[in-house]
């Protein structure tokens, strides 16, 4: 009953939240949704409790049938692979709720759609159905549309619906595949079977994998399918862009890993070389295109676009230490990224604008946002990679991993993470470097002087998720057996169900 | 295009060298009056007060009793070692006595005014090859050390008396804020022009103060500054401490690189302005902005008034230190514009056109150095 | 196997926590937490901690002497076949570069205290000294190459933070950033290496990464291009964090931070660098080729290093680039397989630097000044900054018998018979080094006082103390030397080669005494010699170099991809979008509020799905 309470939780807060009788403030809503995912939290911890780290396989199965005639069953599992993906769900879903402000327009209907990503996340991460997954998929799909069409910026109605279509083509790829895949090995049951693909023609195989790495390569994304993302965080609130970038883009990669690399082994061998050259041009496409942004948040959302390659090289090498990498870069990944978008949210709120040709001298002690500066720079090192935190450990293992498979794919992706560095420290030299002042980019020097900027203060409480997040960025970073022991046997699993291609590291 | 938020960006209110003129000789004040400028300057001129006394009273300890002490570990506690205060100064729990030694460097180093020229006269020298023979007799380390560096403890002897001058100066100065801070409380200073006019008439009233300096070694009585050599506190210390502290200043390594190649800094002192009239008040407390610690200090001395009607403003306590060095930017205006104005060669009134022209141009002069300077705290 | 070895020995783990600790003790007054008292404490706290770290490490070198060499290691983390430990490797050549790191960190916290007296935040810059200090006791100390990177890396980062530490002076804003940069690329290469070694040799401690090496050699298992793109991977690193040409430039740049961490990052930092290089070089050794771009580099940077900081204006940069062009010496004392000399001048090259670097931080302390053109008569007036320049210099530069004569008398008498060539080389750059000591002294402690030089009394005691306890540290450096390598003792070479070397000396201090110094703000008046003077005054024109090389490459190829990923990405889906305008309007119109017809496109697709299951159920 574990897992189910991890979708009952939500799913009934969600009903409870619009149901609520009278008409709560929407700080009250606030507060109701925190309680809410505070204990769906307390349940992901107990799960992580309750989990043996080194049983193989998926644990604290459910299995109920549901609609059988259609080979819908209720199953749940967790393993390795996806319990690190549950634990940062809860952690970021509560971190959103928590950084909500000002929410006047229908907050109710706005908490709500909150929850109803949180359970639909957890139900894919946690179903072992295929049509389940895909049910879940789809289920969160709705709510983060409306939050971006009805709570986003000025352009909001063009990037969710650029988000819906894309998004929409991603699900029926996946729909595709799976119901491919029954319908010619002719089992109907979509339950998880790495072996059912044996029973196909490589040339079917490879149709089904492709669509289904187009399909989980939008939602990832992977360039040239990234288009939707830049635009999607752009126009979205900050508590969104944090669950977008933090949690909902691992739904592809899990996919990726769960569906791909786990149903279609041969094929994903097949296609490993071609997978790692994609995975080098996506990262280097992603950094290269961040050094280019002058938006602070697009900086970000191609920054993501780079860094989700490095999982799709790790999955590509396919050996036990590249596969844990990706699991090592999901996690940090989801914590570097959230924190990010955390913080350029905090810039936005305070200085209206998060344009680095007119932001300067943000580290000012007194009447800047210094606190904010420095969690920039502790995020902006963590996503270039520096040791001692996440980014590190994630990407060392990835590339580690990678390099006897794949060894130019590797080097290229190594030059990405160099050209992190390159747009993070722009990003921090330019916004919090210098004299503190919103600057005209063409105006002289002396009258910029003088232009007295006057920010309002940030509230301790505002830093105070940003802290979390970057006390968990920094754990993993000196502490990487708190996370390796949770996922290195799925992950060594995983490796080993493909034979050959592990054997070269 | 970038967006810029309107309500973030303030219009420029510097005012130039002619309204600077026009303002000195029409006997207007340089600060617009205001009942929150009278609040602000009266305010931070009494913290400042406050502070200004501690740092005369260690100025002259260390150079009467901490003087020529190769290791002065205990420089700072004015002769009270009680294991409460050095746990207060080892807690930092104290005034930074570190910003007066940087006034004291800054007045020192500018070299200008009646007192500098002594300390380059054949009388001072005199007096320094006295003092280092009776050293000499008791400090083996200066013994063995005066000989091979000739110019080493003149050049001490020469700081030691900038520093006891600046004690004496900051003495005057102190009593003058307190006491214009109880003035005001009395009702008899009402507006900023009254601000100016009491600084003016207590700079006045100490212009011929003597300033001397004398130290005493194993007994015996040294002069260092003697009486005889005439110097006189606003000619000979308080002109060149506006000039060194208020007008040039010294670059901030915070704000301004010192790369030779990059030549920020300009090789005439001269034409430095990195005084507290020419001062971005933004970054104090940022790294390298030595006023931060008069800020600092001052911020442990507000008069609750201030404070109250600080905490209403801009952040409250969040940047008060940045507020507090607005005021104080606005305070030293008020300064600046007494001791022009008490320099002023002939009364304002007159109506002989050689005294007018000799206003104008005293007039001119300054309007010169500071139409450049920080002028847009000067609005209301 | 270690619950038999003594206490201080067990517990070594603890030496770069004292650092990283003192940073965390500075953390409620760096973030302005403690807000009504000043900063002060968290300096006397990381003072505190640095001088455990200074004994501790004292302590482990008495029990090593009784001992011998140890090792020790921690598990890290275990995934597969990657095995990543903490490892220690206590033997008396780390411990003395440990004593070396600690103690230059303390005598420069001390002499900070001084010199940022007026600074504010005082309590940031110790943090970051501390977190300095914590990484480089690690890097000295370290048994394998994971956590030397994983340290180097950390050095990077604190660079950084350091050079960045007045983040609100416009030039600091780019030299921050540049500096990081720069070492970055060699970190990303070395990082390259590091990850491919470990693929191919498994184990990440240095002992089993050259009894690999042997291996590889023995039976051939990688290719020659693998072994030096390898060798070349590994180089870079140290390249970078030894300011070696081209990755030189950061050194200067880096100039822009404050006086006490340029003393660290020229003594020690350089030094921890070449350290790890000279832990990698049997490695490096199994590619000729790396081994030539080691010795080339060496040269390279040792003699244009020499001559750029002969041309040199700025006081800080003039010895800088004297930096570079020592580490230059190193790095062909290592390409040239003699780590034992080089370990020598290492250790004499940072302390001697430091003191050289004190001298200059009281300078411009007490002249608010950095140019030479401007500077003048302090020598009578400041007697221990006089005396610390002089001892530094006297340190570095082959004349008096102090730790520089009797490294460059090692090393030139050990390679006129192989390489003749090299030997001449440091001669020469022995030559530059006393031409620009003696400039530098000429220009700024000799002659008539200058505007900014009127008034320059000697520096407090916080600076003037570290300096002259580190001048008589310095002296004692031969006896030292002495101590650390006994065999064959560091007076082992002819009476011609130590003519020799006192003779290059000599030569230069000749040419730095009798060249013409420069005036304010002037250029010669010959062409020929202008463009000399401009070719190694702006350092070659490196910085114009790597913008055109590398910084507007990736420029252009950045706006490239924005223009690719505007016009062609998004144009596509534009397009495509417009195809389906219908869709895109009848979603559109739901965001008005009009939930339903969501719903009911959402209900129509699972009566899609579940129509479509049906019929797919028939057909199985």
């Amino acid at each position: 009953m574990l897992l189910t309470s991890l979708l009952l939780i939500p799913f009934l807060g969600t009903l409870a939240l619009l149901l609520w009788p009278g008409n709560p403030t929407p700080s009250r809503l606030r507060q109701i949704t925190i309680g809410i995912l505070a204990v769906q939290l307390a349940f992901s911890l107990a799960t992580a409790l309750a989990f043996d780290p080194a049983q193989v396989g998926l644990q604290l199965r459910e299995q109920h049938s549901w609609l059988p005639g259609i080979g819908l069953d209720y199953a749940l599992g967790v393993d390795g692979l996806s319990l690190p993906l549950v634990l940062i769900n809860g952690a970021l879903t509560l971190v959103s709720a928590v950084i909500t402000r000002d929410i006047s327009q229908r907050p109710r209907l706005y908490f709500a759609m909150l929850l109803l990503i949180s359970g639909a996340v957890n139900g894919a991460f946690l179903a072992d159905n295929l049509l389940l997954f895909f049910l879940f998929y789809e289920l969160e799909l709705i709510p983060l549309w409306l939050l971006i069409s009805v709570w986003g910026g000025v352009n909001r109605a063009y990037a969710a619906t650029k988000f819906l279509i894309f998004t929409a083509a991603s699900g029926m790829l996946i729909l595709g595949a799976f119901l491919g895949l029954a319908l010619l090995t002719g089992q109907v049951d979509f339950s998880l079977t790495p072996v059912l693909s044996d029973r196909l023609a490589m040339g079917g195989q490879l149709w089904l994998l492709g669509a289904l790495l187009i399909g989980f390569g939008i939602k990832i994304p992977l360039v040239p399918l990234h288009n939707w993302l830049p635009d999607a965080h752009t126009q979205a609130s900050t508590p969104v862009s944090v669950l977008l970038a933090g949690v909902l883009l691992k739904l592809g990669t899990y996919g990726l890993l769960r569906f791909g690399l786990q149903l279609f082994p041969e094929a994903w061998e097949r296609l490993a070389p071609a997978l790692a050259i994609w995975a080098a041009v996506s990262v280097l496409y992603g950094s290269l295109a961040a050094i280019a942004q002058t938006d602070m948040k697009r900086m970000v959302a191609y920054s993501s676009v780079g860094h989700m390659g490095y999982v799709l090289l790790a999955a590509a090498a396919n050996t036990p230490v590249s596969l844990l990498g990706a699991v090592f870069q999901m996690v940090s990944h989801g914590l570097i990224s959230a924190l990010l978008f955390l913080l350029v949210g905090i810039v936005y709120r305070k200085t209206g604008t998060r344009d680095l040709e007119v932001l300067r001298g943000l580290l000012n002690p007194e009447r800047g946002l210094p606190l904010t500066g420095s969690l920039m720079t502790v995020a902006v090192m963590a996503s270039a990679g520096l040791p001692g935190m996440a980014g590190f450990i994630s990407e060392f293992l990835v590339f580690r991993g990678s390099i006897t498979a794949f060894p130019l794919a590797t080097l290229l992706s190594m030059v990405g993470s160099g050209l992190t560095a390159v747009y993070f420290l722009l990003l921090v030299n330019r916004a919090f470097f210098g004299r503190l002042a919103i600057t005209p980019p063409s105006g002289d020097a002396v009258a910029d002087a003088r232009l007295d900027v006057q920010l309002a203060p940030v509230a301790p409480r505002e830093t105070i998720p940003a802290l979390a997040l970057a006390a968990g960025v920094v754990l993993i970073g000196v502490w990487p057996h708190s996370l390796g022991r949770i996922s290195e046997v799925a992950t060594t699993a995983l490796a080993t169900l493909t034979t050959g291609s592990g054997g070269l590291g | 295009m970038p967006i810029i938020p309107a309500d973030l960006v303030h219009a420029n209110l510097s005012i130039d060298q002619e309204e600077v003129k026009r303002r000195l000789l029409a006997s207007e004040t340089l600060l617009t009056d205001s009942a929150d400028h009278l609040l602000e300057v009266v305010g931070i001129l009494e913290s400042y007060g406050e502070v200004l006394d501690a740092y005369s009273i260690n100025l002259i300890y260390q150079a009467e009793h901490q003087f020529l002490n190769p290791i002065p570990i205990f420089k700072y506690l004015d002769g009270d070692l009680s294991l409460g205060k050095i746990w207060r100064h080892l807690n930092h729990d104290r005034i930074n006595f570190e910003y007066a030694e940087y006034c004291q460097k800054a007045m020192f180093w500018h070299a200008t005014g009646g007192m500098d020229a002594y300390l380059d006269s054949e009388a001072f020298a005199e007096n320094c090859r006295r003092i280092i023979a009776a050293k000499r007799r008791r400090d083996p380390l200066l013994a063995v050390l005066a000989p091979l560096f000739p110019g080493f403890l003149p050049e001490l002897i020469r700081s030691a008396a900038t520093t006891h001058a600046l004690g004496q100066f900051w003495r005057v100065m102190s009593d003058l804020f307190l006491d214009l801070a109880a003035a005001e409380r009395d009702g008899r200073v009402r507006d900023i022009p009254g601000v100016v006019a009491f600084i003016k008439d207590g700079l006045v009233a100490a212009a011929a103060n003597p300033i001397h300096y004398g130290v005493t070694i194993g007994g015996e009585h040294f002069w260092v500054l003697p009486p005889e050599a005439g110097l006189t506190f606003l000619v000979d210390v308080a002109v060149p401490y506006v000039e060194a502290v208020f007008l040039r200043g010294m670059p901030f390594l915070g704000t301004v690189s010192f790369n030779a190649q990059a030549q920020q800094i300009s090789p005439d002192q001269a034409r430095f302005t990195y005084g507290a009239l020419y001062a971005d008040p933004l970054p104090s407390m940022g790294a390298g902005i030595p006023p931060s610690l008069l800020m600092q200090d001052m911020y442990r001395h507000l008069p609750p008034k201030l404070h109250q009607w600080y905490l209403q403003r801009t952040r409250g306590e969040g940047d008060v230190r940045v507020k507090i060095c607005m005021s104080f930017q606005k305070s030293m205006f008020c300064v600046t514009n007494a001791a022009i104005n008490g320099t002023m060669p002939h009364p304002l009134n007159s109506s002989d056109p050689a005294a007018q022209a000799a206003n104008g141009a005293h007039a001119q002069a300054w309007a010169e150095r500071l139409g450049i300077a920080r002028t847009d705290c000067l609005a209301a | 196997m270690s619950d038999a070895l003594p206490l201080p020995l067990q517990l070594i783990w603890l030496v770069p926590l004292y650092g990283f600790s003192g940073m965390l003790l500075s953390l409620p007054w760096a973030t302005g937490w403690i807000k009504l008292n000043g900063p002060r404490p968290a300096a006397y706290l990381n003072l505190l901690v640095t001088l455990l770290a200074v004994l501790h490490g004292s302590l482990v070198i008495r029990e090593i002497y009784a001992l011998g060499p140890q090792h020790l290691d921690f598990p890290w983390f275990q995934a597969a076949d990657l095995n990543l430990r903490i490892g220690f490797d206590l033997s008396l050549t780390n411990l003395a570069a440990l004593e070396l790191v600690t103690t230059m960190s303390l005598v420069c916290q001390v002499f900070a205290l001084g010199y940022l007296d007026k600074e504010w935040s005082l309590a940031r810059f110790y943090a970051l000294v501390g977190f300095f200090e914590g990484a480089m006791a690690g890097v000295v100390l370290s048994s394998n190459l994971f956590m030397s990177y994983f340290l180097l890396e950390m050095l990077t980062l604190s660079t950084y933070l350091l050079v960045g530490f007045w983040y609100a002076q416009p030039l600091v804003v780019t030299a921050a950033r540049d500096a990081f940069l720069t070492k970055r690329v060699g970190d990303v290469l070395l990082l390259m290496g590091v990850v491919t070694l470990s693929a191919w040799a498994g184990s990440m401690e240095f002992t089993d990464l050259y009894a690999w090496a042997g291996t590889a050699r023995e039976n051939q298992l990688i290719s020659p291009l693998a072994g030096t793109l390898l060798g070349l991977g590994l180089i870079a690193g140290p390249m970078g964090k030894c300011a070696q040409f081209p990755m030189h430039l950061w050194l200067d740049e880096a100039m822009e931070g404050p006086n006490p961490a340029s003393i660290l990052r020229n003594s020690v930092v350089v030094t921890c660098g070449a350290i790890v290089l000279m832990k990698l070089m049997p490695v490096v050794a199994l590619s000729p080729l790396a081994t030539t771009v080691l010795l080339a580099v060496g040269t390279i940077s040792a003699l244009g290093g020499g001559l750029v900081a002969i041309a040199q204006v700025d006081l800080k940069r003039a010895f800088s680039y004297s930096t570079t062009s020592y580490l230059g010496l190193v790095f062909i004392a290592i390409a040239l397989q003699k780590p034992g000399i080089a370990l020598l001048l290492l250790f004499a090259h940072g302390l001697a630097r430091a003191l050289q670097f004190m001298s200059v931080g009281s300078i411009i302390a007490t002249t608010n000044c950095q140019d030479l053109t401007e500077l003048g008569g302090l020598g009578t007036r400041m007697p221990a900054t006089a005396v610390a320049f002089l001892v530094g210099s006297a340190g570095l530069v082959g004349l008096l018998p102090l730790g520089g004569f009797w490294c460059y008398g090692l090393l030139v008498e050990n390679l006129r018979e192989v390489a003749p060539a090299i030997a001449l080389i440091f001669l020469v750059t022995n030559s530059l080094a006393a031409a620009n000591v003696t400039r530098v002294y000429r220009s700024v402690f000799l002659g008539p006082a200058t505007p900014k030089t009127k008034r320059a009394p000697e520096v407090n005691w916080l600076m003037a103390l570290p300096m002259v306890s580190l001048a008589v540290i310095v002296l004692l450096v031969p006896a030292i030397m002495q101590r650390i390598d006994p065999v064959p003792g560091i007076a082992s070479f002819s009476l011609p080669v130590g003519l020799a070397v006192v003779a290059s000396g000599l030569v230069g201090v000749l040419a730095g005494s009798l060249a013409p110094s420069d005036a304010f703000w002037s250029r010669s008046r010959r062409p020929t010699l202008r463009l000399l003077q401009d070719l190694l005054a702006y350092d070659f024109y490196t910085p114009e170099i790597y913008r055109r090389t590398i910084v507007r490459p990736v420029a252009s190829l950045a706006r490239l991809t924005r223009w690719f990923d505007i016009t062609v990405v998004k144009g596509m889906v534009d397009g495509l979008g417009r195809l389906s305008l219908a869709t895109a309007e009848g979603l559109r119109l739901t965001v008005s509020g009009q939930l339903q017809t969501y719903v009911l496109t959402v209900v129509l697709a699972v009566v899609v799905l579940l129509g479509s299951l049906q019929v797919l159920r028939g057909v199985s």
